[in-house]
């Protein structure tokens, strides 16, 4: 199945992306939160793009994979604290994380992905205050008066690690997940699972005639990008903040993040999401400063120039500028 | 005791049902003819209900005099969106966008930072003036870039493309409404006395609202039938090339009707707050959106008529799975109600996304 | 041994039959023609051949599989290609990408890797000649190139037999001259049964097909050799003595 290397070119100005990041990051003193925020936006969008960006279909409920992935690493420090785990815990809430999420997406999929554009983004639009209301109607994990694992957390590692895992090694991890999610989209791209998503973009129909199991390659795009979002809730939020609210995980305004970086930086693109995150990152963290609150409200008139003007965004214009020059083999 | 409590709730649910009806037709209607799902619906819903407030508490009055009001502000919204946003993506004559020059981006990206450079130096006692300069920047810009690009494309934008306008369309409307009154939740207080039918107690607010839901109904339903304009509309519903053909102008009716959608779905916020004069509050629309679309798929999603008799099954339905969660220890019945909103809009597209009732 | 049996076929849309008690055989490497004025029928056979949509009643049988009830991706991995009357190339793909998806996903579709299947498109390309257009998106081609790479596509997915929707709908004559003769020759080197839908009987006369099936309200009228069928009293009622007030219909 492996293709030959060259088709992985791709993968180093990302690498090159993330790589200077981080480094700024470390070297730079006091402006670690603002870089881990930039991860966070370039990761939520790299997660987002392998399902919006490969298959057309918009999930407007995406933040509730989020959200079960913050519950998976919660649920994990919550109750298992005092069992003598050490960081064992971690990667069990890592994978817990991955199980809730690929449920979700499961669950979600069954229903939604037979159907066809806009039914499928009704289907989706409900999921993640259908979530919300479970845990708050049914008090599952506490309702909604959440969990709150600080004193778990500096229980279980002591004060000085469990200050380095929210303050340093969430962040590395949201890193580590981005460009885990760049990884599989570029592994999508070159083999026949983004062969498939193409053609079923391009014309479902069609595709299907030519042989393509519609449903199971939409699945396999649509779990992919849940559990990279599970991950990214499980270190951005869980591990971070130590805490987790169901009003706060599954706020639809993080979906329209989603939605404005990878428009921002095209969908379908390997490198749109980074490009995008960055943007949107930066301009978000300024706003803040001189406009606080209207972060929203300038970005959704962007959303609909960006549709209507330039549907193909910052890499997919640029894409078409370096056609034919030997930068072509590196920027998709 | 029970059967008593169920009763009695299920009456509420059926006045509140037609109320939820109609507050479903224009979403249904703007389906039916530009194939468009409104995804930003509830936030149409919110303003409704904000018009409705806002002239109860700053003259007194009635919401059911803001009825007019509303409808003609949400005939203007929708016009406003339909040529600002909606139509190069779905117009049938094709009034697209050609591809871009990178000169327009490179402008336009200049423009912006020039005015984020300028407001970062003006002090902080000017953000909302600034904040309104640039949103009113951006449109500029927007539509000065329409101007120059707009040319013709021949294919049609995917669903995609409306999907995510109209979701943008309503974080405008929620985020401009959130900056203007703040995001607290408001309320009034209308009481012009209760009816008591021994089950329960209907205030004369809610049966006037039921009222005037089906008043609203019928006259759409007389517009469609006995009108040369409803007929047109109609006749794009059935065949848009047809209609083409027949000299009906397509392009036009695409904007009468989404106009026409979201003057009945701005009304029916006004009919909700005679229902629920509280919770009122810029972020209020999203369950609305999602009750909605259970209705309307309910009712087969393309069809206004459908959707009326969708949103009666839904009140009765709501209101009775309230009334036995509240059985239930250990539950929140309200929230409980809304999941199970959620999880009744996944069976019945898993069972027949074309809609359970048959209604033409 | 035949390569697809219809047997006793019909389906329904509401109170409409479109296809009605249906029978019929297509044999191996055979070129054969599905004639019928508009509204025949003959799309909805086509349709309920590859499996967009399910047969009501009978069976269909392919390479003695019964396929009634596959979905239209099992079918083409069987090996039953299709092309579209208006082009369906995947317009932002390559030429190249196109048909190499044909090959992925097709009849061979399981041991073809993505790099056999670019082989493959590049192959294809060289036989409808569109060697300078391999690495351009699709949407950017005329609508006869975009009926190649449609041709090229379909072919790549190894069929056995291929099913072409109008193949030369909207075509002028000498176009519709050298189209002729490439689907007799991929015919002949592919070794594949072509069935084509034809609206009028004379195009069938042209040399693309050897016999043919004629539709009419939804039914089988004959089945028969081109050159009896084009004298057959049946068939030029249908086409040229219908009673006025039927010819609507």
């Amino acid at each position: 199945m492996m293709r030959p290397v060259r088709a992985y070119y791709p993968i180093l100005p990302v690498l090159i992306g993330y790589g200077i990041l981080f480094g700024i990051g470390q070297m730079v003193p006091g402006k670690w939160q603002l870089i881990s925020q930039l991860a966070f936006f370039c990761a939520l969008g790299q997660a987002f793009n392998l399902f919006m960006g490969m298959t057309g279909y918009v999930d407007f409920g995406y933040v509730a994979f989020l959200g079960v992935g913050t519950y998976g690493m919660a649920v994990s420090i919550y109750y298992l604290f005092d069992k003598g785990l050490g960081l064992t815990m971690i990667v069990i809430g890592m994978i817990l994380a991955a199980v809730f999420s690929t449920l979700l997406s499961l669950a979600v999929g069954a229903v939604a992905l037979r159907l066809r554009g806009a039914y499928f983004a009704i289907a989706t639009i409900g999921v993640n205050e259908g979530f919300r209301f479970l845990i708050e109607g049914a008090r599952i994990w506490n309702g909604s008066d959440g969990m709150i694992f600080s004193r778990h957390m500096k229980t279980a590692f002591g004060r000085e690690t469990a200050m380095a895992l929210s303050m340093k090694w969430a962040d590395v991890i949201v890193f580590g997940v981005a460009f885990l999610a760049a990884v599989m989209t570029l592994l999508y791209m070159r083999n026949k699972v983004g062969y498939a998503l193409t053609a079923l973009r391009e014309d479902e129909d069609a595709a299907k005639v030519m042989g393509i199991n519609v449903t199971r390659y939409k699945l396999i795009a649509f779990i992919t990008s849940a559990i990279l979002a599970g991950l990214l809730g499980a270190s951005a939020w869980a591990l971070k903040l130590t805490y987790v609210y169901p009003t706060d995980v599954f706020a639809i305004h993080y979906t329209v993040e989603a939605i404005i970086i990878v428009l921002l930086g095209g969908a379908g693109t390997l490198l749109g999401p980074i490009v995008g995150g960055l943007i949107y990152g930066v301009s978000k963290y300024y706003l803040a400063i001189v406009l606080p609150g209207f972060q929203l409200m300038i970005f959704a008139p962007i959303i609909i120039m960006i549709i209507v003007l330039f549907p193909e965004g910052t890499v997919g214009i640029l894409k078409k500028r370096v056609f034919g020059t030997p930068l072509e083999k590196f920027i998709i | 005791m029970i059967f008593e409590q169920l009763s009695g709730n299920l009456l509420q649910g059926l006045v509140l049902g037609s109320v939820y009806g109609m507050a479903t037709m224009g979403l249904s209607l703007i389906f039916g003819v530009l194939q468009v799902v409104n995804v930003g619906h509830g936030a149409f819903i919110m303003v409704g209900a904000f018009t409705s407030l806002m002239m109860f508490q700053a003259a007194g009055v009635p919401p059911v005099l803001a009825i007019p009001v509303a409808f003609a502000i949400g005939m203007a919204l929708g016009m406003l969106f339909y040529f600002g946003a909606l139509k190069p993506l779905v117009s049938p004559s094709g009034s697209g966008i050609k591809s871009l020059d990178m000169r327009a981006v490179g402008m336009g990206a200049g423009i912006l930072v020039a005015l984020l450079v300028v407001m970062r130096f003006l002090s902080a006692a000017f953000k909302l003036h600034f904040a309104i300069t640039l949103f009113v920047a951006i449109i500029f810009l927007y539509g000065f870039l329409l101007y120059i690009y707009g040319g013709r494309r021949q294919d049609k934008a995917p669903e995609l493309a409306t999907l995510l306008v109209t979701f943008s369309i309503g974080v405008i409307l929620e985020e401009s409404v959130k900056q203007l009154f703040t995001s607290e939740a408001r309320g009034f207080n209308w009481a012009i006395g209760k009816l008591d039918l021994g089950v329960t107690v209907l205030p004369y607010t809610k049966l006037i609202a039921s009222f005037g839901s089906l008043t609203i109904a019928v006259l759409l339903y007389l517009w469609f039938r006995k009108t040369r304009a409803g007929m047109a509309m109609r006749s794009v519903v059935e065949d848009d090339v047809g209609a083409r053909v027949c000299g009906v102008n397509v392009d036009w009716q695409y904007a009468l009707s989404f106009s026409l959608g979201i003057g009945l779905t701005v009304t029916s916020g006004v009919l909700l707050t005679m229902f629920i004069p509280v919770g009122i509050n810029p972020y209020m629309g999203g369950p609305y959106t999602l009750k909605s679309f259970v209705i309307a798929v309910l009712g087969g999603l393309a069809s206004p008529y459908g959707a009326f008799f969708g949103g009666l099954v839904f009140g009765l339905v709501e209101n009775g799975s309230y009334t036995l969660f509240a059985q239930f220890q250990g539950l929140e019945p309200f929230a409980m109600t809304r999941f199970f909103s959620f999880v009744m809009l996944l069976v019945i597209l898993l069972l027949r996304p074309t809609g359970l009732l048959k209604v033409k | 041994m035949s390569l697809l049996r219809v047997e006793n076929v019909t389906k329904r849309f509401g109170g409409l039959v479109a296809v009605d008690d249906m029978s019929f055989e297509i044999r191996h490497g055979e070129l054969m023609a599905i004639v019928g004025p508009n509204g025949a029928g003959k799309t909805t056979m086509f349709n309920l051949i590859n499996g967009v949509f399910p047969a009501d009643e009978g069976r269909i049988i392919f390479e003695d599989v019964d396929v009634t009830r596959y979905p239209a991706y099992k079918r083409a991995h069987l090996g039953i290609g299709r092309t579209f009357q208006i082009p369906r190339p995947f317009a932002s793909a390559t030429v190249r990408e196109n048909i190499a998806i044909g090959g992925m996903f097709g009849a061979a579709g399981s041991e073809i890797s993505v790099d056999r299947a670019m082989e493959l498109a590049d192959h294809y390309i060289d036989i409808i000649g569109l060697k300078e257009h391999r690495d351009k998106p699709a949407g950017g081609l005329t609508p006869v190139e975009k009926k190649l790479v449609e041709i090229a596509r379909a072919l790549a997915m190894k069929p056995r037999l291929l099913l072409m929707d109008e193949a030369m709908a909207g075509m002028n004559p000498k176009d519709i001259d050298e189209m002729v003769a490439f689907i007799r020759e991929i015919r002949d080197t592919e070794g594949i049964a072509i069935v084509s839908m034809v609206e009028h009987i004379m195009r069938a006369v042209a040399g693309l097909a050897e016999r043919v099936i004629v539709m009419h309200q939804g039914a089988l009228l004959v089945d028969e050799p081109t050159q009896e069928a084009l004298s057959d009293p049946r068939v030029i009622e249908v086409y040229l003595g219908q009673p006025p007030e039927e010819a609507h219909a």
